[in-house]
């Protein structure tokens, strides 16, 4: 069947079931749930002392109960302390953890911080800079200053350059880049100043939620709104999160060789067949000498022409996507591990599925949604 | 600028990278094996979630939601009105005589003579479109009304079949009629409630199609050339499009069923179905394919083609790496050699996005519309799929 039409599903909007209540609920005996419908009712609750956990909205007096705190770094939605906790913005979570209060974000754009690997698209180039979404509210910046030039360190950085400038980045490039300040405004400068990062291609590119958004940083929180949400299992909104690698290689199975996966905290995510920067230039070129190495590894960078990618890897890089894609739908956070197991997953899924329909071969049978989507999450969240 | 561009070109283009442009077209053409960047196979849909009759004041109503989260809204409302003959109409009614008198001549309009009174006229039926971040009079939303109105209005069924359908006669104008003085008007509002992430043609056809299917008439109690009298009781009111009921057997494939339009690109020598923003991005063609159900063949019928301006035009190349002044000294002599493109008989270096100077082989053309209408081929299934929403 070449279309599938579902009844449409009811979104159910009090999922907020709290099975993290256990760790939090020693102060409060019978935690409420918030059931947003009724909202006088809701207020005379939050009044209360037992503040639990539901959605607040901007300007709602959270509690005026002095005995709780609020929570650093998010505090500039608190601007009364201690009496009036007010939030602004959007529509958030709030959770509890002792004596402290913390508001998040159902969903927002990504806030940059110094150090985050980003992964960005070029929208636009300026005289001596490229501006960069990076799916902040702002446009990120990446001067001309803060790139390698090719032709090695001592390479002098001249007027021709700023006047070739779309010779390196265009408009609708993909960089990888790392955050290297951020301005009063929250607008991010952007460096590629090292050979990780710099310009992408041979393969995909595709863009989930990121941190900042989704509160995904905090693991406890959760009411997965997903509708593959799997029943019993802690979920939130998932995306990516900051964690140990954010770049690493996959040995993908069917033989489709390494895959580069690199996961912005920004939550754009570019999926690549593994360059062997090094081993590709000296078969070019061989008689580099060891110290022109680098020089010859970074030239390379700003390379719009694809290598040959067999269609065995393309085929894994289009998997790998949609594993990724499956687990945020499913409010699972995106990480290395996680993106691994929902890897995994898919192909055990793949063998099973294929064991029931032998005569429908091939037929689409590499999409995963609905029930391979749903045995995926299981398989992640589970283990089983 | 960008609102022009938007209008102009099959989709809201993304700006996608050189690299990323050939990597897309070079999976999607890879020959009879394309791999779509979400692992469907060609002729595969997205999941869709669809219900009918959700508007209580509307006749017929449905809102369609694609897997990619956008979602839209029908409601078909009808008023009755008194058909003034209007030079227009005098037109149309001669155009319409010959027409009958024509090649097939068996002019079944009767004896009556034909006239837009008994045939219906097309500008009975009024079709708006609202996309979130259009004017209403931009050339997209007007365009794509146009598209499907056209498709809908001149999809005459075929002759009486053994009584069964003679509410059908003419197709969707004929039904409009009432009497000689007096006429259905049928408007149909158009409301896309999310971004066109893709070009949302396909989502609006195939809501518009389910609108229609559930679109109820009031019961004419009144006979003749009365003054229209309806029965007020909604429970007996009559669908615009005949539905299989339980009693009577009716064979689907012979009834008049509005059209869908479909939105079918090629890349390279293969045929894709339901693109997404990226795929239509890189497309060779893009065709906007109308068809129904034929009543007298019991299979399907092309009603329109319509080319759509396939964004890829628009997109920068890539610069091979051997003219790539920053790769100077990098790359060997000789690397990159030209091959000739199958599809399009262009030179172009692998690796490297070349946009699409326009033109595709015929038989790329004769392969999209064969799939689309053979039989068990995509046009039945998803008019199939779509019969089988539940209706009330």
């Amino acid at each position: 069947m070449a279309i599938t039409i579902l009844p449409p599903v009811v979104e159910d909007l009090g999922p907020y079931q709290s099975d993290s209540d256990e760790s939090m609920s020693d102060n409060s005996d019978s935690d409420i749930e918030m059931s947003g419908v009724s909202r006088s009712n809701k207020r005379a609750r939050l009044g209360s002392k037992k503040a639990g956990k539901g959605i607040v909205t901007p300007g709602e007096v959270v509690t005026d109960d002095p005995q709780w705190m609020r929570e650093r770094g998010r505090s500039r939605h608190f601007h009364k302390p201690f009496i009036d906790i007010y939030c602004s913005h959007c529509r958030r979570y709030r959770q509890k953890t002792n004596k402290l209060l913390s508001v998040h974000p159902l969903r927002a754009r990504y806030t940059p911080e110094i150090g985050d690997l980003v992964v960005g698209r070029i929208v636009e180039v300026q005289s001596r800079r490229w501006k960069v979404d990076v799916a902040a509210p702002l446009l990120a910046q990446l001067p001309l200053s803060a790139i390698n030039l090719p032709g090695g360190i001592l390479r002098r950085r001249t007027s021709a350059d700023e006047l070739q400038i779309r010779t390196f980045f265009c408009e609708g490039d993909l960089v990888v880049a790392e955050v290297q300040s951020v301005h009063q405004d929250g607008a991010a400068s952007l460096h590629t100043r090292s050979l990780k990062y710099g310009k992408l291609r041979n393969g995909i590119f595709l863009a989930v939620t990121g941190t900042g958004g989704s509160g995904a940083n905090n693991s406890s929180v959760k009411g997965g709104v997903g509708s593959l949400a799997v029943p019993g299992n802690a979920t939130g909104t998932g995306g990516v999160v900051r964690s140990r690698r954010q770049v690493w290689t996959l040995e993908t199975h069917n033989g489709g060789g390494e895959v580069d996966v690199y996961l912005g905290v920004n939550g754009y995510i570019y999926i690549a067949k593994h360059a062997d920067g090094a081993a590709a230039t000296t078969s070019a070129s061989e008689n580099v000498a060891i110290s022109r190495m680098e020089e010859m590894v970074s030239s390379s960078i700003y390379s719009s022409q694809n290598d040959e990618i067999p269609p065995q890897t393309r085929r894994e890089i289009a998997r790998l996507a949609q594993s990724i894609q499956v687990l945020v739908q499913g409010g699972v956070r995106v990480d290395e591990d996680t993106v691994r197991q929902a890897y995994e997953a898919s192909q055990q899924v793949d063998l099973e599925v294929g064991d029931d329909d032998e005569d429908e071969h091939s037929e689409g049978r590499e999409y995963l949604e609905g029930s391979k989507a749903r045995r995926i999450l299981e398989l992640v969240v589970h283990g089983n | 600028m960008t609102a022009q561009r938007q209008a102009s070109s099959a989709a809201q283009t993304p700006h996608l990278s050189a690299a990323e442009l050939s990597y897309l077209y070079t999976s999607l053409s890879l020959p009879n094996n394309p791999i779509r960047p979400d692992g469907r196979s060609p002729t595969q849909f997205r999941p869709l979630a669809a219900e009918c009759d959700i508007l209580p004041g509307t006749n017929g109503s449905a809102r369609i939601g694609f897997a990619d989260g956008t979602q839209a809204i029908v409601g078909v409302k009808a008023e009755v009105e008194k058909t003034t003959l209007t030079a227009d109409t005098l037109d149309a009614r001669s155009l319409s005589l010959q027409s009958d008198l024509g090649p097939s001549g068996d002019g079944r309009e009767g004896t009556e003579g034909s006239s837009a009174a008994t045939g219906g006229h097309g500008s009975w039926v009024q079709m708006s479109i609202e996309i979130p971040g259009f004017r209403d009079d931009d050339a997209l939303p007007v365009f794509l009304a146009e598209m499907m109105r056209e498709s809908l209005v001149g999809s005459v069924g075929g002759k009486d079949g053994d009584g069964i359908e003679r509410g059908m006669a003419g197709g969707l104008k004929g039904r409009l009629v009432i009497n000689k003085r007096w006429h259905w008007r049928l408007y149909i509002d158009v409301l896309l409630l999310s971004q066109p992430l893709s070009y949302p043609l396909p989502l609006l056809s195939l809501t518009t199609h389910l609108a229609l299917l559930s679109t109820k008439l009031p019961k004419l109690k009144s006979q003749g050339e009365e003054d229209p009298f309806f029965d007020d009781d909604w429970a007996v009111a009559e669908y615009l499009y005949p539905r299989a009921s339980a009693g009577l057997k009716f064979n689907p494939s012979q009834q008049v069923r509005p059209p869908v339009t479909l939105l079918v690109i090629s890349v390279g020598e293969n045929v894709i179905f339901d693109p997404n923003r990226e795929e239509i991005a890189v497309a060779d063609a893009v065709l906007a394919i109308s068809v129904t159900r034929d009543t007298e063949s019991q299979g399907l019928k092309l009603l329109t083609i319509r080319t759509i301006d396939p964004p890829s035009r628009l997109t920068q190349p890539g610069v091979p790496n051997s003219e790539n002044v920053n790769m100077l000294g990098a790359t060997a002599p000789g690397e990159s050699v030209a091959v000739l493109n199958p599809a399009t008989g262009e030179e172009e270096i692998p690796g490297v996005w070349r946009p699409r100077r326009g033109g595709v082989k015929r038989s790329v053309i004769a392969g999209m519309v064969k799939t689309v209408l053979k039989k068990g081929g995509v046009g039945e299934e998803v008019l199939a799929g779509l019969e089988g929403v539940q209706v009330g």
